[in-house]
């Protein structure tokens, strides 16, 4: 398909940290779509952006941002405490928006922002971009297909070392993060839900502060979701592995009928090299192209491959995992409001 | 030095026979081992009776077989309902005992039956044979050497494929091979255990001494391709350190042979039997502590009680050092 500039949809991105290079990457391979300008509260990560991406307009502020001609959207990447005033402004201004995960860093302020989509009438998308990968898409068909049975057992491990930089780091400040539950966990717990086809009773949460016994956050997390009918899904999420080049994906559901396992060497090549032995990252497709079509195919009236619910439901399961972490007990998710599609 | 065994009890959980299935043809073919007698215990005279005509001994209830045959040893395998019963009456006779697992169905009747033991001062090895694998056994010295560094996490999962299921009481029945897996590899001691139903199979997170965790898949699941049935479909541990990472698959090592019609995993018999009587010969010959004892069959026992706890009240339960609850 050939780019049409006048009509594709117009894009701002707001925040140009790592995660938005990828975003604005999947903007560029995607002819429906353009690349208005870039948002950054830091005038010369905004400059730089700018200069990075052709010279399309950069500026501090967000309002004026939505106000260039043209801009259809947003895609969020700003740090995750600023997510709910963000998404608010954009939805105020009628726009559709692409908001990297968590939707907002409390279920609070995540009903706030889907009241203020339902009142803008904006479209609402929220990046949990795993379910756009193809070993996530792998495990989902073959799970909804019926080989498997009814899922009794889904179990997924993410593992790494880590990556956030020193102690200045926005993640590692709960206030502006949420905390790794909400930061990162929120990935698995949507995927978890999203693969069992359900929703979980209670949340039951343990977590580490392997890398640093000072910090404010779990770098380590093992969650356990308890569904209806004696079913369970356990994730972990790590930052704190050693070696750090070390990086760890395993999958495995166990169903009434049949099992399926995605290993932690089922989908990336391993490399001897000098240093010790290490892993290429797998090729699992791009999930962010696929991610911006579906958020522009939810703009005509499609749906998007998480939305606001879905969005507001993985914000309350990191909340009740938090909880649990602080109490030690299980922590049940009554109360979350239920999906509306 | 040849020591002579009485085969006593041909029962387990539902219809199990490890006694038949497993421990007579071991102790028939190890060569510190000979099979002198058979003792029946209750609803299993059948069974006592096709395995002394097997091995040509002779056939008698418990106490007779006690008073009777000359055998310093004795393999129990009695229906769970009768296990810690027929243990304690086997220590209180001064045997040394080759004990099926689990060692008894609730951790009171654990606990009385290491008492009898305490005061006969005779040998107990717990049929917790997984703990020999020679990966687990590696593993373990890999990680008491600090190639890893300090242990802080520990992922297990036990999965048998098909087989005969044990309705309600799987987690009793398999639970205690990758606990005690995971105490032979960390050596620390379980504090508190949260647990999660998934039919056949449970979840287990436990927190143990220094900090660590670790969790639990355990259970039956359907029958598989290319598993036999009853077989391990999964017996894998990761071990995170402070120091890196110990990946094991207990059930490597195998080579795969595809045909037009099949692809299975094969390998020569990996067997944990024969090494479990091998430290039941030591321990019996030479008075030395066992490494599939009975303070850690305790132990065990004292986490799958809790275990079951957490599945029947929905919360984390502390596990105290003595085995109590908190």
């Amino acid at each position: 398909m050939e780019r049409d500039f006048a009509n594709a949809f117009g894009v701002v991105v707001v925040g140009t940290g790592a995660i938005a290079e990828l975003h604005i990457a999947a903007l560029r391979a995607n002819p429906r779509a353009r690349l208005v300008g870039v948002v950054d509260t830091d005038p010369g990560r905004a400059a730089a952006a700018s200069r990075a991406n052709g010279g399309v307009p950069g500026t501090t502020e967000l309002a004026e941002a939505l106000g260039w001609p043209g801009v259809d959207g947003a895609i969020v990447c700003t740090p995750n405490g600023s997510h709910g005033a963000v998404a608010t402004a954009i939805a105020d201004a009628g726009k559709h928006l692409l908001i990297e995960k968590p939707l907002a860093i409390s279920t609070a302020e995540g009903e706030a922002v889907l009241a203020a989509f339902r009142k803008g009438g904006g479209t609402l998308a929220v990046a949990h971009t795993h379910r756009a990968y193809d070993y996530s898409l792998a495990v989902k068909q073959a799970i909804d297909s019926g080989q498997l049975g009814d899922p009794q057992l889904i179990k997924v491990s993410i593992l790494g070392g880590w990556i956030w930089g020193d102690w200045s780091a926005w993640v590692l400040d709960p206030s502006k993060s949420g905390g790794h539950q909400m930061h990162n966990g929120v990935h698995l717990l949507d995927l978890l839900t999203w693969w069992m086809g359900d929703r979980p009773e209670s949340v039951y949460a343990r977590g580490r502060k392997q890398t640093a016994g000072e910090m404010a956050i779990y770098d380590y997390l093992e969650m356990v979701l308890r569904f209806p009918g004696d079913r369970v899904a356990h994730c972990e999420m790590s930052r704190a592995h050693r070696p750090a080049t070390l990086f760890h994906r395993d999958v495995q559901v166990i169903g009434t009928a049949g099992t399926l396992s995605l290993p932690w060497d089922g989908e990336q090549s391993l490399v001897f090299g000098e240093q010790g032995l290490s892993n290429l990252m797998p090729v699992s497709g791009d999930g962010f192209a696929r991610q911006l079509d579906a958020w522009l195919d939810a703009v005509e009236g499609g749906v998007p491959i998480a939305g606001g619910d879905e969005g507001l439901f993985a914000v309350a399961m990191a909340e009740a995992a938090d909880e649990s972490m602080a109490t030690g007990q299980p922590v049940p998710l009554a109360g979350i409001p239920a999906v509306t599609r | 030095m040849t020591i002579d065994v009485l085969l006593a009890g041909f029962g387990g959980l539902g219809h199990q026979d490890h006694q038949t299935t497993m421990y007579a043809p071991a102790f028939a073919a190890h060569p510190g081992f000979r099979v002198v007698g058979v003792a029946s215990t209750e609803g299993d005279e059948q069974r006592a009776q096709d395995a002394a005509r097997r091995l040509d001994v002779p056939c008698h209830d418990l106490d007779t077989a006690l008073s009777t045959v000359e055998a310093p040893v004795v393999a129990v395998a009695a229906p769970a309902a009768v296990r810690a019963q027929v243990l304690t009456t086997v220590l209180r006779a001064g045997r040394h005992v080759l004990a099926d697992k689990p060692l008894a169905p609730t951790l009171t009747q654990a606990r009385q039956v290491a008492e009898a033991a305490r005061q006969a001062g005779t040998s107990v090895v717990v049929a917790h044979h997984h703990r020999l694998h020679p990966m687990i056994a590696a593993g373990a010295g890999a990680l008491r050497s600090g190639k890893v560094g300090l242990p802080w996490n520990v992922q297990a999962d036990f999965v048998v494929a098909g087989g005969t299921p044990c309705p309600g009481q799987e987690l009793l029945n398999f639970g205690g091979y990758p606990v005690d897996v995971v105490a032979a590899l960390t050596g620390l001691p379980v504090h508190r255990v949260y647990a999660a139903p998934a039919g056949a199979l449970t979840l287990l997170a436990m927190d143990h001494a220094q900090g660590l965790t670790s969790t639990i898949v355990v259970g039956r699941a359907t029958g598989l391709a290319g598993v036999n049935a009853g077989g391990l479909a999964q017996h894998r541990y990761r071990v995170s350190g402070s120091h890196g990472v110990l990946v094991l698959d207990a059930t490597k090592p195998a080579v795969t042979v595809t045909t037009a019609n099949s692809r299975s995993s094969q390998w020569l018999s990996i067997d944990t039997v024969t090494p479990l009587l091998n430290t039941l010969h030591t321990a019996v010959t030479t008075g030395r502590p066992t490494t599939a004892g009975l303070d850690e069959a305790v132990r065990t026992a004292a986490v799958l009680d809790a275990a079951q706890r957490s599945l029947d009240e929905g919360v984390a339960i502390s596990v105290a050092p003595n085995g109590e609850h908190r």
